[in-house]
């Protein structure tokens, strides 16, 4: 029993891998991301990180709103910093942000989703009344309101956006546990006793498995800019350099004026292409998992 | 092509027509754009240096303050006496006196506003008005006297609400401030008209201020704009759509300076920033190594206040070593000997926590207490509504962790932090201030009394409240000097405040569209959201000199159309009233 749902699960990962592989957007999503995670992973072998302290920069003798000419491959900012050593270890921040609060929201999501559906009756609207009223409060004004209550470090940043993302994937795996539950199978399984346990451990939750992991590669874009939207607000952690932080400072402190273009750009960017990169994967997941998707396209 | 050439055709067929037919009723408008907002108009209330500018315009006082060296001189009233033993002073009212709504501005006006401050005690008078009483001695004349010496006056700068509308509306300290303050009836060159929480204050001409001495306002309407981005309210004052700017980010004043019809101000009145030190005299939990002078002598040491007037500043602002109490800096600043000063020198400040005892006993960077346990990490609390509050904070953290003090900083927007402040829940923080003329608020906030509320340092001293007391009382001008030097000494030596620089205000303003633009203090001051703000009145449309004098509203039709067409803004001129300018910014 055992080693053949194994081998039924290799085979679908094989399966999975190769439908990926073959996909162009996939590819390319999966390499440039796997660039990023590459720099921030090796953060400290590429930049030193004292950089990023002011008073280090200054006494070590560092120009002022630099160019990238004048001064390493990034030029520096108003504190004299290098803006490449704020880049290299905010895609640390920012990627380690995005993924733990795609974490939180994917688990909120899943257990909601898959409670709600599976056990339906009042425990059902019970909680669908819940994800609604998370569902119609605007996302922006909620998430700022619970950064500042909570107070602003990255540990509360990553609740503030998990606590309030998750209401779309509950919604969604909630819609597809339903369908799911109707199936033959499951009927079968529980006429030969199967308890709620079993049923979802071993039935329903490899049938969403797919749909949780698309659901959680295109939520780790929200994230990302949802941290950078907070952080560039003023509501994220003073002490972590995320990009997003990189570009509230670039703009209160009048890089625009000023056209020091590099030391807002290259955030920007970052946070634009690991946005894209997420999003390709999640869509070549997403058609995978649910193949209407691909064949609709 | 051709569409392009019906396009200018079009322009300039419209740009004939358009000023024809907007003379006929075209305004004088002076635009001022800052970056602070309003939390209120009601001048028992409020306290922001935006709320201050206002109320300066608005509200005439009773004795004015010289642009030049902000000497009393007549306001409302045109002259006083002072008694034999110089505790009472007579004033007498100008003939005439009227408020905004027609109603007349008698003495009676002025000494229910003295006496109901003083018996409701009213935050922004409480401190000119604790020991004095005001007696209607008939319309034109209120006698005031004092219980004790006073050396601020005749000096009487508080704004005067009109009792007419007040009144009713005052019964006590909490109606009091929770009054709006907008009946839009005042004594000043312009009056309130409108007000938009975080957009405008729109202000109209007075023609009842005594200032304008019967003639029409020269300007119609003053908007008062407030932006959220300072970058934006730089670009509006380049592309004319404002006539004035105040607060403007350092960094853009070299491309302002550039520009030949933009005048760059660096205005110097006291104002200045620090970094204050909880003291723990009452409240909140400050880490104890903070209670040690050493550590905090070791913390000022640290401290690179050059980095910070170079960096953030390019070099506008100037040095300080005590805190500046009033708005003339030469005067008040006492002079700290150079072995005393705390000068940037990490290795001696490291030489001080050495000694003392505080030592990193476990090797990860931070140093601990004597007894070897509670690592030095001190809460620094960042205020994200100040422009300079974050990089100081990256600053100070780079500072503290080269002699082995960690620092968690904490972001509050301004008034989250003024409960943390209160509540004493901080370890060190960033803050500004813009003193008033006389030294006596500011140096009253380090007493005692202000504990848990203006004593932002937490902090008091036996020996400082004693000389308080004394220069609060001291009439002879030079001895009172001393003893502010002494107290302001002292308030040095317990190295509890940080100071960092005296700041300038910094305002830019357009030469083609206003003149008469005044600094207050003389040559070093500001030009607007200064201690009486005398620009206001004093302000003419470029060009209208040879109109001042007619009345008959032609020229100004022609000069307001011209003004349409070169600008956006109007102008206006103000009156001198005094008033002051305090506060935190």
């Amino acid at each position: 029993m055992t080693s053949l749902a194994m081998q039924r699960r290799r085979a679908t990962a094989g399966r999975v891998l190769g439908q990926f592989r073959s996909s162009k957007q996939g590819v390319i999503g999966f390499s440039v991301l796997l660039v990023f995670v590459v720099i921030a992973l090796a953060a400290p072998l590429l930049a030193d990180v004292r950089e990023l302290n002011p008073v280090y920069a200054r006494a070590s003798g560092n120009p002022q709103w630099a160019s990238p000419g004048e001064f390493g491959a990034l030029g520096t900012d108003h504190l004299r910093r290098s803006v490449w050593v704020q880049f290299v270890w905010g895609s640390r921040v920012s990627l380690f942000v995005g993924l733990a609060a795609t974490i939180l929201t994917i688990s909120i999501g899943s257990v909601v989703g898959i409670v709600s559906g599976f056990v339906g009756g009042r425990p059902d609207a019970f909680l669908m009344r819940i994800t609604e009223w998370f569902l119609v409060i605007p996302f922006l004004p909620l998430a700022i309101v619970l950064a500042s209550i909570l107070g602003r470090n990255v540990w509360n940043i990553i609740l503030v956006i998990g606590v309030t993302s998750w209401p779309s994937t509950a919604r969604l795996l909630r819609a597809q546990v339903l369908t799911v539950k109707q199936r033959l199978f499951v009927d079968r399984a529980r006429s030969l006793g199967a308890g709620n346990g079993h049923l979802v451990a071993r039935h329903i939750l490899p049938n969403v498995s797919g749909l949780i992991l698309a659901n959680a590669t295109l939520a780790v874009p929200i994230s990302i800019l949802t941290e950078t939207t907070l952080s560039f607000l003023g509501l994220g952690d003073p002490s972590s350099p995320s990009w997003g932080k990189t570009l509230e400072e670039a703009f209160v402190n009048g890089a625009m004026v000023r056209n020091a273009w590099w030391y807002f750009l290259p955030a920007g960017l970052g946070i634009l292409i690991v946005v894209l990169a997420f999003t390709l994967i999640g869509r070549t997941l997403e058609e995978i998992a649910d193949p209407r998707l691909g064949r609709s396209r | 092509m051709r569409r392009m050439a019906v396009f200018i055709l079009f322009a300039l067929f419209g740009a004939g027509i358009a000023p024809a037919a907007f003379a006929q009723d075209a305004e004088v408008v002076l635009r001022i754009g800052l970056t602070q907002d309003w939390e209120t108009l009601n001048p028992a209330a409020g306290f922001a240096v935006s709320e201050y500018e206002i109320w300066n315009v608005h509200y005439a006082t009773l004795t004015d303050k010289a642009a030049d060296d902000f000497a009393p001189i007549g306001g409302l009233a045109e002259s006083w006496v002072p008694s034999n033993d110089g505790l009472t002073y007579t004033y007498t009212l100008r003939d005439g006196l009227k408020w905004s709504d027609g109603e007349p501005l008698t003495a009676e006006d002025v000494a229910w506003n003295v006496n109901t401050s003083r018996d409701q005690e009213w935050d922004n008078m409480l401190s000119t008005v604790i020991n004095l009483d005001a007696k209607v001695i008939d319309d034109r004349t209120v006698e005031i006297t004092s219980s004790v010496p006073d050396p601020k006056l005749p000096n009487m700068d508080i704004y005067l609400v009109p009792k007419h509308i007040w009144e009713p509306i005052a019964t006590d300290y909490d109606s009091t401030v929770e009054y709006d303050g907008l009946d839009g009836v005042g004594s000043g060159p312009f009056v309130i008209s409108e007000f938009t929480k975080g957009q405008s204050v729109v202000m109209v001409a007075n023609p009842n201020y005594w200032g304008w001495e019967g003639e029409t306002p020269p300007i119609d309407r003053v908007i008062f704009q407030t932006f959220a981005n300072p970058d934006a309210m730089v670009a509006a004052l380049q592309q004319g759509e404002l006539d004035a700017i105040h607060g403007f980010p350092a960094g853009s004043a070299a491309t302002l300076e550039a520009d030949p019809n933009i005048e760059v101000v660096a205005g110097r009145q006291g104002g200045f920033d620090e970094i204050a030190i909880n003291g723990g005299a009452v409240v909140g939990q400050p880490h104890p190594a903070l209670l040690d002078l050493e550590v905090r002598r070791a913390i000022s040491f640290a401290v690179d206040k050059e980095a910070v007037i170079e960096d953030l500043w390019f070099g506008l602002a100037g040095p300080l070593e005590t805190m500046s109490p009033g708005a003339d800096e030469a005067k008040w600043i006492p002079e700290i000997p150079a072995d005393k000063a705390f000068t940037y020198d990490p290795d001696r400040a490291n030489q001080i926590l050495d000694d003392a005892g505080y030592l990193d006993t476990d090797g990860d960077g931070v140093r601990e207490m004597p007894d070897g346990t509670n690592p030095i990490v001190l809460r620094h609390a960042v205020n994200t509504d100040g422009d300079l509050a974050g990089p100081i904070g990256e600053l100070f953290t780079g500072w503290m962790q080269a002699i082995g003090i960690g620092v968690e900083l904490a972001s509050y927007d301004q008034d989250a932090l003024f409960g943390v402040i209160i509540e004493g829940d901080y370890d060190t923080f960033f803050w500004g201030w813009v003193p008033f003329v006389d030294p006596d608020p500011m140096l009253s906030y380090f007493t005692e009394a202000e504990l848990e509320s203006y004593n932002d340092a937490n902090w008091t001293d036996p020996r400082y409240e004693e000389l308080y007391l004394e220069q609060k009382v001291e009439l002879d001008p030079q001895r009172r000097i001393d003893i502010v030097h002494e107290m302001l000494t002292i308030f040095h030596d317990a190295a509890i405040y940080i100071p960092m620089y005296l700041g300038p205000d910094l305002q830019a303003y357009r030469t083609d569209t206003f003149e008469g633009w005044v600094r207050q203090p003389a040559e070093v001051g500001p030009v607007m959201f200064s201690n009486s703000s005398p620009s206001y009145r004093l302000l003419r449309p470029v060009g209208s000199e040879a109109a001042g004098d007619s009345n008959d509203g032609t020229n100004w039709v022609l000069i307001g159309g011209l003004v349409a067409i070169v600008v956006v803004g109007g102008a206006l001129a103000v009156a001198r009233r005094k008033s002051t300018a305090d506060d935190r910014e």
